[in-house]
């Protein structure tokens, strides 16, 4: 019984833990503009980080080596250094944009203004990070998030077309879209870096050795991985659909977090509307947590610093040190007046470009027998890992001139 | 129909290695790799190596250069981006207290009692020890 209701919380906080900001914001301007026609994009993203976060996970049960450490391994000092400069930045825009994400969904629940909630937000978040217990941290957060389950149901209550619905999925575009091709491939470049964003790698890999998962715990995090993420992703795609049927016939093209909440509130009123902003303000804060906690996971994990939540911070000077400098940054950025929703857009982009950076040294170490003795993968995962891995690299080199040709998708 | 494994003759196999026990690339298995502790603590990533001097032009075959020190600092800059730091500034940790290799690094010795742990205690003794709550595990 005690084990059932183990996978029972792993699944659960998986599911609830797997939208963030960039899930939705990207899903929303994606569905207000494309209708169901990137979809797709979403099923592939969400395969790919199932595929790699599990690949990451089992390295890091079986080596005890989590991915930076085997990242500056592999890549030797030079290019790992280059990588920890992209990937440390990218995350510290992810941060920005999560942290922004609490204030503007604080904000739908209060009408206080969001640069208010800003210092609040971060205050939080580094409180949270500074004295609470991984598991507990991630499990309540986790738990929290799955009230975005309210757009799942929302688009059976807005009873759509279902049959136009289905037409827009098999790449028909809805009538009212004018969009261009490049502007449509630079969303699912937007798309794709949203569902597989790099910190999530770094927070499950890290995150396994926090735990102190062994080989056999591995069976449990298969199950999370490949049960929870899928659903999670659904999750991303009921955004997506409610966006589809009400905003698009309208005409509005989703430019801040409320509107994202919208079709909720059209289908299910006033408790529909809080349940939703309960689930926004869950699932940006428990992102902003993964992502400060993989701020101070990639410097230390370079360095060689003592890091964990498992030991007091006393123990891991340097890995507070950094979570708080990275939480003061991008308070200060939001700070200056910039729009937590664009930030977002730019932060899943650049995502995209530094895909390749963490996920090729993840298969090559992978393979490595002296790393996984005889858990290396097999030939159906490095199959599949390869196909993503091409994948990965093509978003990764057509993504900023597409940036540039479409104007950021504008 | 299966084929008999061919065996090799003497003459096609290779010298055998002249020191005995396993033989380690330094560059793939010692070079950037994470060093721990006895009781688990990271300590350090080996930034570069300090090795006995050789004679660059005319290499000794029967004198190999000895590996003295696990480096780290000033040295993982000048690794990248070319240079040399001056003597004083090599953060060193002895070759002699290195216990095992696998993956990572173990050392014979804490982290508390070595030189090259002195940031991590400034850090920990000047910030943050200083904010309320952090010495106490987390809860």
């Amino acid at each position: 019984m005690k084990a059932i209701s183990a996978v029972a919380l792993g699944v659960l906080t998986a599911i609830g833990g797997f939208v963030d900001i960039g899930d939705l914001v990207t899903s929303a301007v994606v569905g207000s503009r494309f209708g169901l026609t990137l979809v797709w994009v979403l099923v592939i993203g969400t395969i790919g980080i199932c595929l790699f976060a599990q690949m990451s996970g089992r390295v890091a049960a079986v080596s005890g080596r989590a991915t930076f450490e085997i990242i500056r391994e592999r890549l030797g000092a030079r290019l790992a250094l280059a990588n920890l400069s992209a990937s440390f930045l990218i995350n510290l825009l992810t941060l920005t944009a999560e942290v922004g994400g609490i204030a503007l969904s604080l904000q739908l629940a209060t009408s206080i203004s969001p640069v208010l909630w800003m210092p609040v937000a971060a205050f939080a978040v580094w409180l949270v990070v500074w004295r609470v217990k991984f598991s507990i941290l991630e499990n309540v957060t986790g738990l929290l998030g799955l009230a975005l389950v309210v757009f799942a149901v929302a688009i059976f209550l807005l009873h759509p077309d279902w049959l136009q619905l289905g037409s827009q999925l098999l790449l028909q575009p809805p009538a009212q879209t004018s969009e261009s091709p490049t502007t449509y491939w630079y969303f699912a470049i937007a798309l794709f870096g949203a569902a597989m964003t790099p910190y999530e790698v770094f927070f499950f890999s890290s995150g396994a050795i926090e735990e102190h998962w062994k080989p056999k715990d591995l069976t449990q995090s298969r199950v999370n991985v490949f049960v929870g993420f899928p659903i999670g992703g659904l999750l991303s795609i009921s955004i997506v659909v409610c966006a589809a049927i009400v905003l698009l016939p309208k005409g509005i093209a989703v430019t801040s977090l409320y509107q994202t909440a919208l079709p909720v509130a059209q289908a299910a009123g006033t408790i529909g509307l809080i349940i939703a902003i309960l689930g926004f303000v869950a699932a940006t804060f428990g992102a902003a947590l993964e992502v400060t906690l993989s701020s101070g996971y990639t410097l230390a994990q370079f360095f060689g610093w003592s890091w964990g939540k498992y030991r007091a911070p006393s123990q891991a000077a340097r890995f507070h040190v950094v979570m708080i400098l990275s939480l003061v940054a991008a308070l200060g950025v939001l700070l200056t007046g910039v729009d937590p929703v664009q930030v977002t857009e730019f932060s899943v982009v650049f995502s995209a470009v530094a895909l390749p950076l963490t996920y090729l040294p993840i298969l090559i170490v992978a393979n490595d027998p002296r790393y996984m003795g005889k858990r290396v993968n097999g030939r159906a995962t490095n199959f599949v890992g390869l196909i993503f891995l091409a994948l990965i690299v093509v978003a990764s080199i057509a993504a900023i001139p597409l940036m540039i040709v479409t104007g950021a998708g504008s | 129909m299966s084929r008999r494994p061919r065996i090799r003759r003497p003459d096609e196999l290779a010298a055998p290695p002249r020191f005995a026990g396993r033989i380690v690339d330094a560059e793939l298995e010692l070079l950037d790799r994470q060093v721990f502790d006895p009781d688990s603590v990271q300590v350090t990533t080996v930034d570069d190596l300090e090795l006995t001097d050789v004679d660059a032009a005319h290499p000794d075959p029967d004198a190999p250069p000895e590996i003295l020190c696990l480096l780290s600092g000033p040295v993982f800059g000048t690794r990248v981006f070319g240079g040399r730091p001056p003597e004083s500034r090599f953060e060193r940790v002895d070759w002699a207290h290195v216990a095992r290799l696998t993956t990572a690094v173990a050392l014979d010795v804490t982290a508390e009692v070595l030189d090259i742990s002195w940031l991590e205690r400034w850090f920990r003794d000047r910030v943050i020890a200083r904010i309320p709550g952090g010495r106490h595990d987390p809860e």
